[in-house]
């Protein structure tokens, strides 16, 4: 005799079978819930970076600053507001561009087997065009970065100067980190695409990865509007 | 309400009871946060009580419904199994309600006392200036141009106005009998006051650092003495004044040095004081041909136990006794004023002893502890500290003088190419602290 | 719809008594194989973190003690709160949420095998890094809570702050893998019919505990990526002649810090909300409100930071807010508290170890919460933080609560982990021990604390009053030692040698017991599909709960994964290859003072040793193709 029985689930609902496709409570890939908690948690990450640059702001001893320009009472050099708004404009728009592209990748993978008659239908439906879009958008985005901090760095700004150049190379840091773990993404997935062909089987991978490429780009609006655009 | 009353009363009884043990314990417990010393600690203990009568109240309540239910409802044989009960909504809201109205009699009190304690000081609050160091006390009190170390005098029935601020570490400053503690920020001020009663017996308390700071946290503590205002006073000026020395020399020769050097240094005071009010009263409180008032300390004999330090000395230093009974406190001068003391210590009254890193020595010799707190300040104490301060006291930044003595902290030998002294050249300068009254 | 029966222990099959050698262990990737090594190394830790506590209250029964430095003082009582929060209490409920939720839940698995895998080796490596250095002396010194800007090299330069900073990284990398993973196995991977609100209660507060460490840990990552920054590459954000504010740092410590309190406590909340309903043989006392109040703590947990802060001088508003913040608290806890004697009341009480222990910590957990609100009113706390009085109040929340209720889930489970009961004789010693132990070590700390006793002090002075409660204290330790080798030694014997279970030993109501005791590799032949909170019991007629016998169950044999056509994941031997090459990376900032050339030799070699690792785990499928 035993003691307790469970009704079994149906068949279907059983996680084998089904040509790999597991069983999920809500029917979602467990690849997209996870990637979602991730970017939760990134925010809590990013808040407080972004915090500790707003609490820091106009609390550095000595320049050079933000917004200002600041004369260094020793010497007397003049060190004019160090931010470049109209470069990081431009780099701001390349960064969102590339998530335009992103969507692009996506529905092409997605869309592979669909026939494509017309110029227009195969530019549309090929992921790799739009992979390496996004990646080349990424890679000027961090080329930009890159300018940006040697520029400071040149003008009397470095992470060890003052508050302000410690939160700041940090979080944008931190940021071009993430652009940069992105693009390594990207170019993992667009060497599958060379290697194999990337299915419509594969758009789980993409899709995981769009979403992460679009949460950096919204991060970075974020930062845009509160380090550069507010003084 | 009658309900209410009748606990009150209960709870009063209770209450006197406990401290009629306390009294009798007084002596057993001498840095008792359950005082009503002050305004501060009259309002924290009277909170304190509150929550200890509802967290009483409450403890006892679920303990001994957990003990009855534990008794009443151990399994027997062969007894049937219970109803399967999954909750009741009534019961639920009841004690969800009843810890909250609990906690009301509670967050009022608290928030009312929130605003009672933080409020601004009394404008004539006595204000002293409270800088933590890497471990020590520095006490300035601005109005009188005074900068001491490690001891605290506070006379009664006047509000005093810590403000407290500390060149390194955080630490925390707290005189458990006489409130609670106040945390000294890196690059912040912060304040705390309270004034203690006037019917205050004159007594010495212990403080300490509350808030962890490094190797000798533990050994960084301070006394407070509350006095009578008039033996405040006294204090004070002896304090404000520069050293008495050579005590045995004409008096005087003394006062003249005294006078012409008072301006210059109750001054410069002033002016880091930043107020002109202050700088002004400090001035005119030493130009002035103020009443010579008998100097007062807390008389040594007099000590409690409790503030008595009862370090043991470390085994691997030892000094000749011998050697201090020959200290000449003129000598000692001498070398003091040429050592590496100097970069460090500050004696008012000694041009050449002008250093701010250490504490100021202008009176080290009316103070009864030395090393915050952690030595009694005598000559042997003295002696071995000044021979290597780095075995005396974990960590400690005042480097080993000692020709021969490893400096733990350093970690350098100390010989006499680097200005170590010999054991009679320390006798010496212990005889000059010690003359510094 | 088919039936599965219930089932027993059982023979095991060749392909997997084969698969019991080291190897098989180091390439594991079930997640109960990955509980049980949560618990084994955790346990150890637990015993390393008791040891240092132990010469913590050895150097402070008498005054002016002369048993250790203070230099070593300090490293001790950082590393045992570091030890104890970081490497026992969290890794021991990791231990339950990886043997529990999948089985709970009605789970083959957890979402990501491998990335759980690689959280156990993450955490395993990460505590070694930690612990070593107080073998040798150059251990942290600074607290566990590290405040700046003693933490930074301005104040700390030797490399003893530096194994802290890396260490807390490196174990932040495994928690939040794991709660990824557990988030998402929990949403997703439930079984047809599990409703959340059919969720067995454990599994709820395991829930809530994830989040708490999702949006948590990134605080302290921020925190600590300051300070290492700091101290390697001299930022200033602690550097107080630039005119930082040390408060940055503490808020940031404490944002995570408090909701890691709640971290530790809930999962002990739930499991003893596992136990006191069968050791009753009643249903939970309202379970949605006890998921709710979880919820609720853990969301309040969010909002009470600074009440952790009352003596930095916040000002009075800010004082007042988080003092009422945290006195809410309060409410949802005491709830718990009520609804687990509401368990209990009209019950059929069976008093085994785990029972104990789950009652005792309501017991003691209730005094632990009950000085917590005495400390939620600021002006009192300011005569009671950072004194004994505190140290007293969270060793009744952490040990009393959160040791209590793991101990309770440990003899609980132990019979579903290993197949054998725990010894309930030495259980009985274990407990008695360790309950009276802990009242004679912590309940005079109440009043050393309100009598003037700072915390973190090497030494006191004698004739401050404070002399019997430190040796009772201590007295106390030695007694709380005593049990827990009692327990230590339980876990052994029993291991080996213990009486056999069978599937449902207890009368259990929750699915992980209706599968045999351990449980096959595939957890369930067939996917269960829930229909009520309580599966296993029936709740209409008289009798509610049977245990279920060894004898009863003999004769079954249970099938392998293989036989009945599951796929199961690949062992793999990638995640601790790329566990080892993050430690090797981290590892290599220590010589960033030392041979500037070196650390960054050590730091790409070991970044290109677990990105390789990576790529190659990727690239692998997790099953067979089949």
């Amino acid at each position: 005799m035993t003691a307790t029985t469970l009704p079994a689930a149906d068949h279907a609902a059983d996680g084998h079978g089904h040509g790999g496709g597991h069983y999920t409570t809500l029917g979602l890939d467990n690849r997209k819930v996870a990637i979602w908690t991730f970017i939760g948690s990134e925010c809590m990450l990013f808040a407080s970076l972004i915090s500790t640059y707003l609490i820091y702001k106009g609390r550095s001893i000595k320049g050079p600053f933000p917004h200002e320009t600041w004369t260094e009472p020793s010497t007397g050099k003049v060190f004019p507001a160090i931010l470049d708004i109209p470069v990081t404009s431009a780099s701001t728009f390349v960064l969102l561009m590339s998530s335009f592209a992103m969507v692009l990748a996506l529905a092409a993978v997605q869309n592979k087997n669909l026939p494509k008659n017309t110029m227009g239908e195969k530019i549309l439906g090929s992921s790799k065009l739009w992979l390496w879009v996004t990646c080349l958008m990424g890679t000027m985005f961090l080329g930009f970065q890159a300018f940006e901090f040697t520029a400071f760095i040149r003008e009397g700004l470095t992470i060890r100067t003052n508050l302000f150049g410690s939160s700041f190379f940090t979080l944008t840091g931190f940021h071009g980190a993430h652009v940069a773990v992105g693009v390594c993404w990207l170019f993992s997935l667009l060497a599958i695409d060379y290697k194999r062909g990337l299915q419509p089987s594969d758009a789980m991978n993409v899709d995981i990865a769009a979403l992460y490429w679009h949460f950096v780009d919204v991060i970075w609006i974020v930062i845009f509007t509160l380090v550069y655009l507010i003084k | 309400m009658n309900f209410m009353f009748r606990h009150r009363r209960w709870f009063t009884v209770a209450l006197l009871a406990a401290m009629a043990v306390g009294a009798s314990a007084c002596g057993a417990y001498p840095n008792s946060t359950f005082n009503h010393t002050t305004d501060f600690n009259t309002s924290i203990d009277s909170l304190w009580d509150k929550l200890l009568f509802w967290g009483t109240l409450v403890f006892i309540g679920v303990e001994a419904a957990l003990i009855f239910v534990i008794i009443k409802f151990k399994r027997r044989p062969g007894g049937a199994d219970p109803k399967p009960v999954h909750g009741n909504t009534m019961l639920e809201i009841l004690w969800t309600g009843i810890p909250a109205v609990i906690l009301i009699f509670i967050a009022i009190p608290t928030v009312r006392t929130i605003f009672a304690t933080q409020a601004k000081a009394a404008p004539d609050a006595l204000q002293v200036e409270v800088i933590g160091h890497q471990w020590w006390w520095e006490f300035r009190y601005p109005e009188y141009g005074i900068t001491t170390a490690n001891e605290l005098y506070l006379p009664k029935g006047r509000t005093v106005n810590f403000a407290l601020t500390t060149v390194d570490v955080l630490h925390s400053f707290w005189i458990p009998q006489l409130g609670g503690k106040r945390d000294l920020i890196t690059n912040r001020t912060n304040y705390l006051w309270f004034t203690p009663n006037d019917d205050l017996a004159t007594q010495a308390l212990n403080g300490f650092c509350a808030e962890y700071c490094g190797s000798s946290h533990a050994n960084m503590k301070f006394r407070a003495y509350t006095v009578e205002p008039e033996e405040f006073e006294r204090w004070a000026q002896h304090q404000a004044r520069p050293a008495v020395f050579p005590a045995s020399a004409g008096a005087a020769a003394a006062t003249v040095g005294t006078v012409s050097q008072a301006p210059a240094g109750a001054m410069e005071i002033a002016m880091e004081g930043g107020d002109a009010q202050d700088s002004l009263n400090a001035v005119a409180a030493a130009v002035a041909p103020a009443p010579m008032l008998e100097p007062y300390e807390f008389a040594r004999e007099q000590l409690p136990a409790h503030v008595i330090p009862t370090t043991r000395l470390p085994k691997n230093i030892s000094f000749d006794e011998s050697l201090l009974a020959q200290g000449d406190a003129e000598r000692g001068r001498e070398i003091y004023s040429r050592s590496s003391c100097i970069g460090c210590h500050a004696i008012k009254g000694n041009p050449m002893s002008m250093g701010v890193l250490g504490p100021n020595l202008t009176h080290v010799a009316s103070r009864h502890t030395i090393a915050s707190g952690y030595y009694i300040n005598d000559a042997k104490h003295l002696a071995l500290w000044i021979k290597n301060a780095t075995k005396m006291k974990p960590g400690s930044l005042m480097p080993a003088i000692g020709i021969g003595e490893r400096d733990l902290v350093l970690k350098v030998d100390v010989t006499a190419a680097r200005g170590g002294l010999t054991d009679p050249q320390i006798a010496d300068i212990v005889a000059y602290l010690q003359a510094l009254k | 719809m088919a039936t599965i029966a219930a089932a027993p222990p059982y023979t095991q099959t060749a392909a997997e008594s084969s698969n019991t050698g080291l190897w098989s262990w180091l390439t594991t990737v079930d997640h109960k194989r990955i509980g049980v090594l949560y618990l084994v190394t955790s346990l150890i830790f637990f015993v390393i973190g008791g040891l240092e506590a132990f010469l913590i209250r050895a150097q402070l029964a008498v005054p002016n003690g002369q048993v250790l430095s203070a230099d070593m003082y300090n490293q001790l009582f950082t590393m045992h709160g570091t030890t104890m929060v970081f490497l026992a209490i969290m890794p021991l409920s990791a231990a339950f949420f990886n043997f529990l939720i999948p089985l709970q839940i009605g789970a083959r698995d957890v979402a990501f095998p491998r990335l759980n895998a690689f959280s156990y080796w993450i955490y395993l490596l990460g505590g070694i890094f930690i612990t070593v250095p107080i073998f040798f002396a150059v251990a942290p010194d600074g607290g566990w809570f590290g405040y700046a800007p003693l933490s930074t090299k301005q104040y700390s330069p030797q490399i003893n702050m530096d194994f802290w900073v890396l260490g807390l990284q490196i174990l932040g990398i495994s928690s939040l893998a794991a709660a990824f993973n557990f988030i998402t196995t929990i949403i997703n991977m439930r079984a047809p019919g599990m409703h959340l609100m059919r969720m067995p209660i454990f599994t709820w507060m395991s829930f809530v505990v994830q989040f708490l460490v999702a949006l948590a840990f990134p605080v302290i990552t921020v925190a600590l990526v300051f300070l290492q920054f700091d101290r390697f590459f001299g930022t200033n954000f602690y550097a107080i002649g630039a005119g930082a504010d040390p408060l940055l740092w503490q808020h940031l410590f404490w944002v995570f810090g408090h909701p890691e309190v709640y971290i530790l406590i809930l999962p002990a909340f739930g499991l003893v909300s596992e136990v006191l309903p069968t050791f009753s043989r009643k249903p939970l006392f309202g379970y949605p409100v006890m998921v709710y109040s979880g919820i609720l703590i853990g969301f309040l947990g969010f909002g009470v930071w600074a009440h952790h802060m009352f003596s930095v001088g916040m000002g009075p508003i800010a004082d007042a807010v988080f003092s009422l913040t945290t006195m809410l608290i309060a409410i949802p806890t005491g709830v718990k508290i009520f609804n687990w004697l509401a368990t209990m009341w009209d019950g059929q009480l069976r008093f085994t170890v785990a029972m104990k222990f789950g009652v005792a910590l309501v017991g003691m957990f209730t005094i632990g919460g009950i000085s917590g609100v005495m400390h939620s009113s600021p002006p009192a706390d300011l005569q009671q933080t950072d004194t004994y009085f505190i140290v007293a109040h969270f060793h009744y929340v952490l040990f009393g609560g959160s040791m209590f209720g793991l101990f309770a889930g440990l003899y609980y489970y132990f019979p579903k982990i290993s197949g054998r009961f725990m010894s309930e004789k030495l259980g009985n010693w274990h407990f008695w021990l360790s309950l009276i132990g802990m009242n004679l070590t912590f309940f005079p700390m109440h009043f050393s604390g309100l009598l003037g006793m700072p915390r973190r002090t090497y030494q006191y002075d004698a004739g401050q009053g404070l002399d019997l409660f430190n040796m009772l204290s201590t007295i106390g330790t030695l007694v709380l030692m005593l049990g827990t080798l009692f327990g230590l030694i339980n876990l052994w014997k029993s291991w080996k040698s213990g009486e056999r279970a069978s599937s449902n030993p207890w009368g259990a109501p929750t699915i992980e017991w209706a599968i045999p005791s351990p449980p096959p590799e595939h957890n369930f032949d067939e996917l269960p599909k829930i229909t009520s909170r309580y599966p296993l019991w029936d709740l209409k007629g008289t009798v509610i709960a049977k245990e279920t016998t060894v004898a009863e169950e003999a004769g079954f044999v249970q099938r392998s994964a293989k036989q009945l056509g599951i796929p199961m994941p690949n062992p793999s031997i990638m995640p601790l290859i790329t566990a080892a090459g993050v430690i090797f990376m981290f590892s290599g900032m220590l010589f960033t003072d030392s041979n500037i050339v070196l650390a960054i030799g050590i730091m790409i070699t070991g970044a290109l040793w677990w990105i390789s690792a990576l790529y190659n785990w990727l690239m692998t499928p997790l099953e067979d193709a089949h």
